[in-house]
């Protein structure tokens, strides 16, 4: 048996790693990419579950290939209408880059690349963690409330590509962008951040957590409050209401349920999944650190 | 104000990216006509402009097919809205003004956020006609709608002086047998009289229309599972849930770009922008 | 805070005039009005109006209305090619 890892004839070794390696950042950022990093498909091993690492889904994999991008514009946040980040969102048009790039590795290095498809396997698990991909290809590090910010841009949307090709790795950062400079202040001041006082679990929200000596703690993550939140209109949202359809005995009240406003809206965001792919952004509107450093007019 | 040279240069980053057409409107003029809570300056606070871009439909030669399914899915690239965001990027990224996409999407039943249709006469893209009330381009007829909304002031472009419906020809046809194509073709929708070659009265069953622009989608499925769930007879549920409806029905909802309008018989017989539907 | 569910009582009591309000059988020289401007003029909350305004859109016409919309578009599409394209064998019978 071969060893899957083992160079072969044509294999990119020394500076002709590094060169591949920038020409493909290149594209990435031509293809519409903000950021590009790589990580290596090993380092996964220590923080992913079985079946959820990049050998999992690609044996023999030696790299992995993250861009971020495609993140809501300044006035995305600024707006006022709660439907616009809810129903425009633009996750998917770096799903496009991460679909290029895996068709380039393919057709100009001879590697085998696979597109992690941003979907889930099973129930909410998804095939890998893109924000883990993120993190270990040095785009970003975990906010307290979650998402993966990147110091300059702020809260982005992630597509990665598994490849045998050995690029060169970038490795994770240690410039946090949690806490932001104004949730330190406000932490010493109220104990609280912004993300935090927007949605604290114990008032009914997903988050709790703390500042220690400068660095953000989560505590706990109600991520199946977070989900009827993200996912009001979608899968969950959808079974729910036709399990009440179908336990409710009354003709005309399973016709309220059935047309009602909850239905439609979720079978809108059903049919239109990819601009309704998130549906709740309160704790990143209210983070400092979440909208790039950009001021707009 | 911005320059002429600034607007230009948004207009042209939007045809680029595959608008047919693209309009400004200040945000100011939503007011006389919307209704507070669905004007640009509800969505982005500080709006000023609203740049509007068409997008093409069906083909010339899909629009010849006569099984009429075909162009039920047929679908779009849906370039007007590749256009407003090329368009957002630009206005953001070069010019450091908020821009967002126009949100579209229905959120309360047929009710968006914001009219797609009104963004465009106010833009000077078109006017309204019997059809549906559909916009009309006086060049192109049938066009497809987005809009951005943005804090950079752009010189607005005026709503269209000459109505592009009725068509010289549908007036003729109005004077000799007191009806137009449109009219004629899907009397159950549409109704409308015309007077010195002018719209006087025009009428639109929105609901009844919905029946035909979506046969099937998230309307059918819904009217198809109510029938389900109301049904008693496991063998009939069975039938039911296995119909070629109800699997349009769903089918619709996955394949949605193919599925966004699935009637167009009003429009196959308006003369408004033909000419460029004459191919070889 | 319950999951919101409408009186079917009072869906049936105001669907017909909350219907002919909105948007949803239109006229070219005037708006409908929105959920806000019909229950300020019912005397209703915006959350029911838009409940009731939802489901009627949906119940306005029954099922059998999307038969005959399929028949409506077969016919008419043949028709037109029948015509257009001098086709007379295209016409549905």
């Amino acid at each position: 048996m071969t060893d899957e890892r083992a160079p072969a004839k044509g294999d990119l070794v020394g500076p002709a790693t590094t060169s591949a390696t920038a020409r493909l950042k290149a594209l990435a950022l031509k293809s519409g990419a903000t950021v590009v990093g790589v990580a290596d498909a090993a380092a996964f091993d220590t923080h992913a579950p079985s079946k959820h690492r990049p050998a999992d889904l690609l044996p023999g994999a030696r790299t992995v290939v993250v861009v971020g991008g495609a993140q809501p514009r300044a006035g995305d946040w600024v707006a006022t209408s709660p439907w616009l980040l809810s129903t425009m969102g633009t996750t998917e048009r770096i799903q496009g880059v991460g679909r290029r790039i895996a068709q380039a590795i393919e057709s100009e290095l001879g590697y085998y690349a696979l597109f992690v498809p941003p979907g889930t396997a099973a129930g909410d698990a998804p095939f890998l963690s893109l924000m883990l991909a993120a993190e270990l290809a040095g785009l970003g590090t975990r906010s307290l409330a979650g998402p993966i910010l990147n110091r300059d841009h702020g809260f982005m949307y992630w597509s990665a590509v598994v490849t045998t090709a050995p690029f060169d790795v970038d490795g994770p950062t240690t410039d946090a962008a949690c806490p932001a400079p104004a949730c330190r202040d406000m932490w010493e001041r109220e104990h609280t951040t912004p993300c935090l006082r927007v949605c604290p679990l114990d008032a009914g929200g997903c988050l709790a957590g703390r500042l220690d000596d400068g660095h953000a703690v989560r505590t706990a993550y109600d991520a199946a409050r977070c989900n009827t939140r993200v996912h009001t209109h979608w899968v969950g949202g959808f079974q729910k209401v036709l399990e009440e359809t179908l336990n409710e005995p009354d003709r005309e009240r399973r016709k309220m349920l059935v047309y009602g406003d909850f239905m439609t809206r979720t079978l809108w965001s059903i049919t239109y999944s990819s601009t309704n792919i998130a549906q709740c952004f309160e704790c990143m509107r209210a983070c400092p650190a979440a909208h790039g450093l950009k001021e707009m007019r | 104000m911005a320059t002429d040279g600034v607007v230009d240069a948004v207009k042209r980053v939007g045809l680029a990216a595959g608008a047919r057409v693209v309009g400004v409107a200040a945000a100011a003029a939503f007011r006389a006509g919307v209704p507070e809570g669905f004007r640009p300056e509800d969505i982005l606070p500080g709006a000023r402009s609203v740049v509007v871009a068409g997008g093409d439909g069906p083909t010339a030669g899909a629009w010849r097919c006569p099984d009429h399914r075909v162009m039920e899915i047929t679908g779009y690239d849906l370039r007007e809205n590749v256009a407003i965001h090329a368009m957002c990027d630009y206005i953001e990224r070069e010019l450091g003004y908020y821009a967002v996409q126009a949100p579209s999407l229905p959120v309360h039943g047929h009710e968006p956020p914001m009219s797609m249709m009104h963004a465009a006469e106010l833009a000077g893209l078109g006017t309204r006609s019997f059809a549906a009330h559909i916009i009309l381009n006086p060049e192109y007829g049938l066009l497809y709608y987005a809009a951005l909304i943005t804090t950079l002031p752009l010189p607005a472009d005026p709503p269209l002086a000459e109505p592009a419906c009725p068509h010289p020809g549908c007036a003729a046809m109005y004077k000799r047998i007191g009806t137009t194509p449109c009219l004629r073709v899907c009397p159950a929708c549409l109704s409308g009289t015309m007077k010195n070659a002018r719209i006087e009265t025009s009428t639109y069953d929105r609901e009844k229309c919905h029946s035909r622009a979506q046969t099937y989608g998230i309307g059918s499925f819904q009217k198809a599972l109510l029938a389900v769930v109301d049904e008693d007879d496991p063998a009939r549920r069975r039938d039911m849930i296995h119909s070629d409806f109800f699997a349009k029905s769903v089918q619709s909802l996955g394949f949605f770009r193919d599925s966004i309008a699935q009637c167009f018989e009003c429009m196959r017989v308006c003369p408004v922008g033909r000419k460029h539907r004459k191919l070889k | 805070m319950t999951f919101f569910r409408l009186d079917p009582e009072l869906y049936a009591r105001h669907k017909d005039e909350i219907l002919t309000l909105s948007n949803s059988f239109q006229r070219i020289d005037r708006r409908g009005l929105s959920d806000r401007e019909i229950a300020e003029r019912l005397g209703l909350d915006e959350r029911t109006v838009t409940e009731i305004r939802v489901i009627a859109e949906r119940d306005c016409y029954a099922l059998d209305e999307w038969q005959r919309a399929i028949d409506f578009k077969r016919k008419a599409c043949s028709d037109w090619a029948a015509a257009a394209l001098k086709r007379p064998d295209l016409r549905e019978p």
